[in-house]
């Protein structure tokens, strides 16, 4: 009896197991994680394919065990970073915590933050803590993330809320909260300009040795009487970030920039008003609706034909990170800024332009530069008389795919690459006076060429 | 995005341009962006060239035209104030109390009523701006916008980048003139200077191409070479071919074949052995990345590449909101850099057929909030070059009389002036490019 029970239970067990990775595969794994983190490891994606779609969502909004890759603490010319006092090296503090990160969702939406709130220019001290505040914050409440935004010292200093007084209030906060932090449409130029009122009271103390030093005063502040968004009161800062939160254009427009940043294709209008939904009855917060997101089948759709671009951040962050590779250098630094996206410097409030705009043919050249970098790291470079002799042109392929982590490749580079290896592998015999390479040589080469054109090929470039 | 109040060329334009150019819902300002992956990104793969035509065709394109018209498009970004920087000198009190704190003295303009340049203007070759303009160089805009301003950077920008007051996502109106008039083959026809390429310049069909410098457009693969780099490098052209049913694929693909044709076109003037083809004998401010990209533009378009439109985006942030006083500062940038721009057109002998058109997305409210002002309504461009019909060519807004939203009057449309140099500069029909722009009327601005 025994026995029968326990092979019952077995199979139980296994159809239980069935059922969990039905529609769930390597392929879903690597899919879901490029687009929630900076891509799966070829050892994550096994493992996360075993354990079905809930477990893996469940795993990136809470956390908990997981193999992530083992990668050691960033160093650059043998010394630690210094963010404060070396060029880059902010962007390299951050880039080490997408590469090293065990929350991979976290820094994402931090990324999301720092491009939906976007500051630039201000003292890299402040930058560095409005980030700390934004990963706190990043699938949270988002009230009280608005609330750390609008007081936050770099954010005062940006957008001209700091020393806005009664006496002359500065609409330049007050217009990109409504445009671009909370609703983007539904209000007026008279909503900007009463809440900009409401909005007077902070300022700044440039007297400092440091950056300076912001703060409330409500002698600042114009007490009196507004109507904002359809609401007439003596609101303060904090009225108008509830009133921007409660208005009816808010729950759509946050849901569809999320969607937009995950799933990338249009959003149905029934999926917005879906997410819309679960996202004001959670009280605005963030990780239910990114969970219903993660979940969506639209995320899943066409695994070979990816349809978004990778940013050129989640680009070398999934590069390192495939790689094994911690950072070693400051190179990552201007290559990101040649590629156009260098954090901490957005090009406007607005943040980046995704999508199709990261691929001009100059962008894209200095993609194909971020591979040679890459193939210095001591996981990718080929020393010489490397490869072993005699390999058929297809293992020299399979060889340069399981070096760069087994990436997604279309059936147009997969007949490319052999080719090439054919081109370079095989003899032929040469006519008189020519010369070519010999066969050692040319094997190394036909490995650095493969994965060149895996790391920079079109299909590195889409996720 | 919200809809525009006045009109929406999207319903004005034939079916064919909709068709071509436009399409689904209204869109946010994002989905605007993200359909750069659009229509003519998969079309130009169909007739893509072998590269030794692409190279012949271009050669041809370039010697059949040899004295072209080049047009460029500099963009001051963040919106810059009419007020400070063409200072009406005429009417000096009224401006003192819009700017009590801001006003500066303006550099009255002979032949200009009453007008005053910033001095920051004066500033650079030849007396800069001021000095293009009084050897009859520079037709001056003052109180250029549209109807009913938004007051939105990104709906405005938006607006001058497509040429439509419309909320769709549409390609650039560069873009589009190249769609009509521009060849198939040569991605350096349309040419924006930068890392990326900017929204004017984005097209349906015609391959378009963005050189942050030209004399690296090149590739390296690092330590291969001879043979197995050949064989590399035409992979990679290979793999730019191809259609997928996935838009980001097919950009990528396109982006790695346009990229690979720069390169190849670009590959005669790479600096060799000291010797820098480009190399211009006018200095340009040296700071400047500004200066630096007029400077590699100037020398391609000396060379038989083939541009035709190009685009630059100055430094700095013209958004004033609490530092206007910084004005001054980035217009001297914009006099050095451009006056030092101009002056190489001359020295190289191109001043004749390259005309600059110089803009901001919106101007700014006429009272000063105390240490900046903020976003308004009727701003500042001008034309500039040997062929531009010198003097100020729209009135300059009425000091006394704002609109409903205390901005200033718009005294000319931004379209005005699109069209008016598509027809009057480029020689095209500007109706094929600018939807309904026969309602506009136009603006003397060529000689």
């Amino acid at each position: 009896m025994a026995v029968t029970e326990t092979s019952e239970a077995s199979a139980r067990r296994r159809r239980r197991r069935r059922r969990r990775r039905r529609g769930w595969s390597e392929a879903h794994v690597r899919r879901l994680f490029w687009r929630a983190g900076f891509g799966a490891t070829p050892r994550e994606a096994r493992h996360w394919a075993r354990r079905g779609k809930a477990r893996t969502i469940r795993w990136l909004l809470h956390g908990g065990r997981a193999p992530i890759p083992r990668i050691g603490p960033p160093r650059v010319d043998g010394r630690a970073l210094d963010p404060e006092n070396e060029w880059g090296h902010d962007v390299l503090w951050w880039l080490d915590r997408m590469v090293r990160s065990p929350r991979p969702l976290q820094e994402k939406l931090t990324l999301f933050w720092h491009d939906h709130f976007a500051t630039s220019e201000q003292d890299t001290p402040l930058m560095v803590a409005q980030n700390r505040m934004f990963r706190r914050h990043a699938l949270g409440s988002f009230p009280a993330l608005l609330r750390d935004v609008t007081s936050d010292p770099a954010m005062l200093l940006f957008l001209s809320l700091a020393d806005s007084d009664k006496e002359a209030p500065n609409e330049n906060y007050a217009r990109e909260l409504m445009e671009l932090f909370t609703l983007g449409r539904g209000y007026t130029e008279r909503d900007i300009r009463e809440a900009a009122r409401a909005l007077t009271g902070f300022r700044a103390d440039w007297d400092t040795d440091g950056p300076p030093r912001t703060y409330y005063d409500s002698e600042g502040h114009d007490g009196g009487s507004k109507r904002v968004l359809g609401r007439r009161g003596s609101f303060d800062w904090q009225d108008v970030l509830r009133l921007s939160v409660a208005h009816s254009a808010h729950a759509p427009f946050m849901v569809e920039k999320l969607w937009d940043y995950f799933v990338g294709a249009q959003i149905a209008r029934g999926t917005r008003a879906d997410l819309a939904r679960t996202y004001r009855r959670s009280g605005h917060r963030i990780k239910p609706v990114v969970g219903r997101i993660l979940a969506h089948p639209a995320l899943y759709r066409n695994l070979d034909a990816p349809g978004m671009v990778k940013s050129p951040v989640v680009l070398v962050a999934g590069f390192l990170r495939a790689a094994g590779q911690s950072i070693d250098r400051d190179s990552w630094a201007w290559l990101l800024d040649g590629m156009g996206q260098y954090p901490f410097h957005p090009p406007s409030v607005a943040g980046w332009d995704w999508g199709g705009a990261w691929l001009s043919s100059n962008a894209m050249h200095v993609r194909f530069e971020a591979a040679n970098y890459l193939m210095e790291t001591r996981s990718l470079r080929v020393p010489e008389d490397a490869t072993p002799p005699g390999l058929s042109p297809a293992e020299a392929v399979a060889r340069a795919r399981r070096a760069v982590g087994d990436p997604w490749t279309s059936a147009r580079t997969d007949a490319e690459l052999l080719r090439v290896a054919r081109r370079l592998l095989t003899e032929r015999k040469l006519p008189e006076g020519e010369w070519r390479q010999p066969i050692r040589q040319r094997a190394d080469m036909c490995q650095r060429v493969l994965r060149q054109l895996l790391l920079c090929g079109p299909d590195a470039q889409v996720h | 995005m919200s809809r525009h109040r006045a009109c929406d060329d999207f319903h004005r334009t034939s079916e064919a341009v909709r068709r071509d150019y436009l399409g689904g819902p209204p869109l946010t300002r994002r989905q605007v962006l993200a359909a750069g992956l659009g229509a003519g990104v998969t079309l130009y793969a169909a007739q893509a060239m072998p590269m030794p035509r692409v190279l012949e065709a271009a050669a041809a394109d370039a010697a059949a035209a040899p004295n072209a018209p080049v047009l460029v498009s500099v963009f001051l970004p963040g919106g810059m104030d009419l007020l400070d920087t063409l200072v009406p000198m005429n009417d000096y009190g009224r401006y003192a109390d819009l700017h009590p704190k801001l006003k500066v003295q303006g550099q009255v303009l002979a032949g200009a009523s009453g007008l005053g340049l910033h001095p920051s203007l004066a500033r650079g070759v030849g007396g800069g701006i001021k000095g293009l303009f009084e050897r009859g160089k520079i037709g001056l805009l003052p109180g250029i916008d549209y109807a009913n301003p938004d007051l939105s950077h990104f709906h405005s920008r938006h607006f001058w980048e497509t040429g439509l007051i419309t909320d769709r996502s549409a390609p650039g109106w560069l873009g589009r003139w190249l769609d009509r008039a521009g060849n198939r083959t040569n991605p350096l026809q349309g040419v924006s200077m930068g890392w990326g390429l900017s929204p004017l310049m984005r097209a349906g069909r015609a391959p378009v191409a963005a050189v942050a410098s030209p004399g690296d457009a090149g590739f390296w693969i690092r330590d291969v070479w001879d043979e197995p780099f050949e064989e590399a490098m035409n992979a990679y052209g290979r793999l730019g071919h191809g259609r997928s049913r996935s838009r980001a694929l097919n950009a990528s693909r396109e982006a790695a074949r346009l990229a690979k044709q720069v390169a190849d076109r670009l590959e005669p003037y790479r600096e060799r052995d000291g010797y820098d083809p480009l190399a211009s004998s006018i200095s340009y401010p040296g700071e400047s990345d500004f200066g630096q990209r007029l400077r590699y533009l100037a020398a391609m378009i000396s060379k038989p590449l083939g541009i035709r439109v190009a685009d630059v985006v100055a430094d700095g942030d013209f958004d004033t909101h609490d530092n206007q006083a910084e004005l001054g500062g980035l217009l001297i940038e914009v006099s050095e850099c451009l006056s030092a721009f101009q002056a190489d057109l001359e020295a190289r002998g191109l001043s004749d057929r390259t005309l600059t058109l110089v803009w901001s997305e919106f101007g700014r409210r006429p009272e000063e909030n105390g240490s900046g002002t903020d976003h308004g309504a009727g701003g500042l461009a001008w034309v500039m070059g040997d062929r531009a019909r010198p003097g100020v060519h729209s009135d300059y807004p009425d000091l006394r009389r704002f609109d409903d939203h205390d901005n200033l009057q718009v005294t000319i449309d931004f379209r005005r002036v699109y069209s008016s140099l598509l027809e009057q500069h480029l020689g095209t029909d500007a109706d094929a490019v600018i939807p309904g722009s026969k309602a506009l009327g136009r603006v003397s601005l060529v000689k």
